[in-house]
């Protein structure tokens, strides 16, 4: 069979075409204003690199910069363990798994603002929770309120709903591990534990990276939980406020800083793009030996 | 935010009625002919609204042979973007509802038609103070046909004044009996508010807002007042997440009876009637409270982009719209109030019919004639969000009330540039 050279780019056509216009035209579009200090109203002077400097000397990029890095450091872990753990016994045949496994996946179809808003009902300084720590004889924490503890409590939601889609890679992951493996380990006198280490973990390794790494970009691009616990404030002071946060705070409305947005936007894109080539270089490395 | 619960109130209230006549003529209409054409956008009317917006749409066009007005309505949520997006792009709709905040950055970028040049006689038809509240502060000109207004009492929880010992009839009438009562609340472990003050209430404190092109709220009646929150806070007389939340946020923990004080509007009696009758059956209301004897107004106004291809018709309906009968009968639909020099003084807003609507009706209307919008237009969201964040800081003690309030100016000021 032949086909004429431009054939398949007419079938690729329309989802180049969508392409271009939403992710391509936007990312260069973001890229050039970085530069300048546009506003939202348009407009905008080629400002060179002022808006990194100014960047540099701003002391909310940093606690931007550094509440996304402990975000990254306290969500990553977790959601590579956790979901592993859950998926091995959701992995089990018996009566009613489906219910669990139904269960563990909810919160990750359930809208971000359903979930940022039944956590706030919960952790709020007269919620839920603290109704319950009260009763129990404590004294009210404010999980809400304290500028770590709602970074914490927006850590723990973020977890809660990655766990059930992580489960589930894990899962296809886990039906792919050679069986005759674990036998022949069982045959050895390994026992349950020394099979997880041995065996489960070495299989899983690939898809252990990738789930760091996708969880490690969703944590460090982190938003409507923190907004939706702090309610859009960013916390006491703004003291938890994340990168994208900022960028949005920076950017919204028709005073936003487009210029400066697009500056925080682009080193947001430097530091994702450096953290995954880590990872795959980590992964590589391993490979070989 | 008071601009987001203000039209959330007014999406709420239900129709009563429709069918619209205008009154206004052809010649009102600025330069140019009156004909062809326009798209009016409006801020979430539908559909509680939708047969009084078609009404008045229906009384131009037949006023107006030859006029066609399309009816864009636009949810609360995402106005902001639509209306920058279109501001981007300079293809705003002919007739647009605006906030005076919202209206200030497009008239400065110079998107909107200056109604002191294009209708020199529209000024005497509105109220005073809200026809300045469209103007740019020192530069002159307006850039909005007022809207509706709206201001409100205070309500607060008599339940909660007994249970602290207070005499439920004697709510405070200022500042520092409010400190006073919400020192006394404090001792019962009962908080008094539910947010750190907004610009308004530096501005209802009598602190000086804007002055020769800049902010000035850290002067020093601003610090007493930051210094006299920081008192209450202390003492447990603001619930813990005033350092974060919002005039909404506020609201919704008055309705949930966890503090003693709120500000609110006519509308909102209403809201505590249907959905929190136990607060209802001791709500009590009072005026509210000010240093400077003028209440706060919040308004909406409809203004014309100069990118409108249809300007004379733009404006004949912005002035239509804005007229004193179609916003008396406007008001009369939802709980707000008409900006026009007449429109005050229909029965409806003057007169008591023994009911706790009409009595925070006839009570906000007559507290309109002096209220003042005490946010300056310049004040933007970004601004909001630094005072907020200053607040909190100083409120925790991390910053003295003069370190936080200059750190708040000195951002609001770099922002204003």
């Amino acid at each position: 069979m032949t086909h004429r050279p431009y054939t398949p780019w007419l079938f690729l056509l329309p989802g180049l075409a969508v392409c271009l216009m939403f992710v391509i035209f936007p990312f260069l579009n973001m890229i050039v204003l970085a530069f300048t200090d546009a506003s939202a109203l348009g407009g905008g002077r080629f400002t060179g690199v002022d808006n990194f400097v100014r960047m540099a000397q701003d002391p909310k990029f940093w606690v931007a910069a550094r509440n996304s890095l402990l975000y990254l450091a306290g969500v990553v872990p977790p959601l590579v363990l956790l979901p592993l753990l859950i998926a091995m016994l959701a992995q089990k045949v018996v009566p009613g798994i489906g219910i669990f496994r139904t269960a563990f996946f909810t919160p990750v179809i359930a809208s971000a603002v359903v979930v940022g808003l039944i956590w706030t009902w919960l952790l709020d300084s007269r919620g839920l929770v603290n109704n319950v720590v009260e009763a129990l004889g404590g004294t009210r924490i404010p999980f809400l309120t304290d500028s770590t503890l709602l970074l914490i409590s927006s850590m723990l939601v973020t977890i809660w709903r990655g766990l059930g889609y992580y489960m589930v890679i894990y899962l296809a992951a886990l039906a792919n591990v050679p069986k005759d493996l674990h036998e022949a380990a069982m045959v050895d006198g390994a026992g349950p534990i020394r099979r997880f280490w041995s065996v489960t973990v070495p299989s899983l390794r690939p898809t252990m990276v990738l789930i760091a790494a996708l969880s490690a970009v969703n944590g460090f691009r982190v938003f409507s939980e923190i907004y939706l616990l702090s309610g859009g404030s960013g916390g006491p002071g703004g003291a938890s406020t994340t990168l994208v946060m900022l960028i949005q705070s920076v950017g919204r409305g028709l005073t936003g800083e487009v210029g400066y947005a697009s500056a925080l936007s682009l080193v947001l894109f430097v530091i994702l793009l450096g953290l995954l080539l880590i990872t795959l270089k980590l992964n590589r490395r391993e490979d070989q030996l | 935010m008071k601009r987001r619960t203000f039209l959330a109130g007014l999406a709420a209230v239900p129709v009563a009625g429709c069918g619209l006549s205008g009154t206004s003529s052809t010649s009102s209409a600025g330069n140019g002919q009156v004909t062809g054409e326009i798209t009016f956008q409006t801020w979430s009317l539908k559909p509680k609204y939708t047969d009084y917006v078609n009404g008045v749409i229906d009384a131009f066009q037949k006023q107006h042979a030859g006029t066609t007005v399309k009816w864009v309505d636009q949810p609360a949520d995402g106005y902001l973007a639509k209306v920058m997006a279109d501001a981007s792009a300079g293809s705003l709709p002919d007739v647009i509802n605006v906030p005076p905040d919202l209206s200030f950055p497009l008239a400065k970028a110079g998107q909107l038609v200056n109604l002191d040049e294009s209708l020199k006689d529209a000024r005497s038809e509105y109220l005073g103070n809200a026809w300045q509240a469209f103007e740019i502060p020192g530069k002159g000109g307006c850039y909005g046909f007022p809207w509706y207004l709206n201001t409100g009492p205070i309500f607060y929880n008599k339940a909660l004044f007994r249970q602290a010992g207070l005499d439920p009839d004697k709510p405070p009438t200022n500042f520092k009996e409010l400190e006073e009562q919400a020192l006394k609340l404090a001792e019962k472990k009962i908080a008094m508010l539910g947010q750190t003050p907004s610009i308004a209430d530096f501005g209802l404190y009598g602190v000086k807002l804007f002055e020769n092109d800049k902010f000035t709220f850290n002067e020093p009646k601003g610090v007493e007042f930051v210094q006299t929150y920081k008192r209450m806070y202390d003492a447990g007389a603001l619930i813990p997440e005033a350092l974060t939340q919002n005039y909404t946020g506020a609201g919704a923990k008055f309705m949930a009876q966890q503090t003693a004080l709120s500000p609110g509007s006519a509308y909102d009696l209403g809201k505590f009637k249907t959905d929190a009758p136990s607060l209802y059956a001791n709500i009590g209301i009072t005026k509210p409270i000010t240093n400077t004897g003028s209440a706060n107004m919040f308004l909406h106004g409809v203004s014309v982009p100069k990118s409108s291809k249809n300007q004379a018709t733009a404006l004949a309906f912005g002035r239509f719209v804005t007229n004193a009968e179609n916003q008396v009968k406007f008001a009369k639909l939802a709980s707000i109030f008409p900006s026009t020099s007449k429109g005050g003084d229909d029965p409806y807003f003057t007169t008591e019919d023994g009911t706790d609507e009409a009595r925070v009706r006839v009570a906000a209307a007559k507290q309109l004639k002096t209220a003042v919008n005490y946010t300056p237009v310049q004040f933007s969201d970004q601004m909001r969000e630094a005072l907020l964040q200053q607040l909190a800081d100083a409120m925790l003690g991390k910053k003295s009330a003069k370190q936080a309030l200059d750190d708040a100016v000195n951002e609001c000021n770099r922002l204003l540039k």
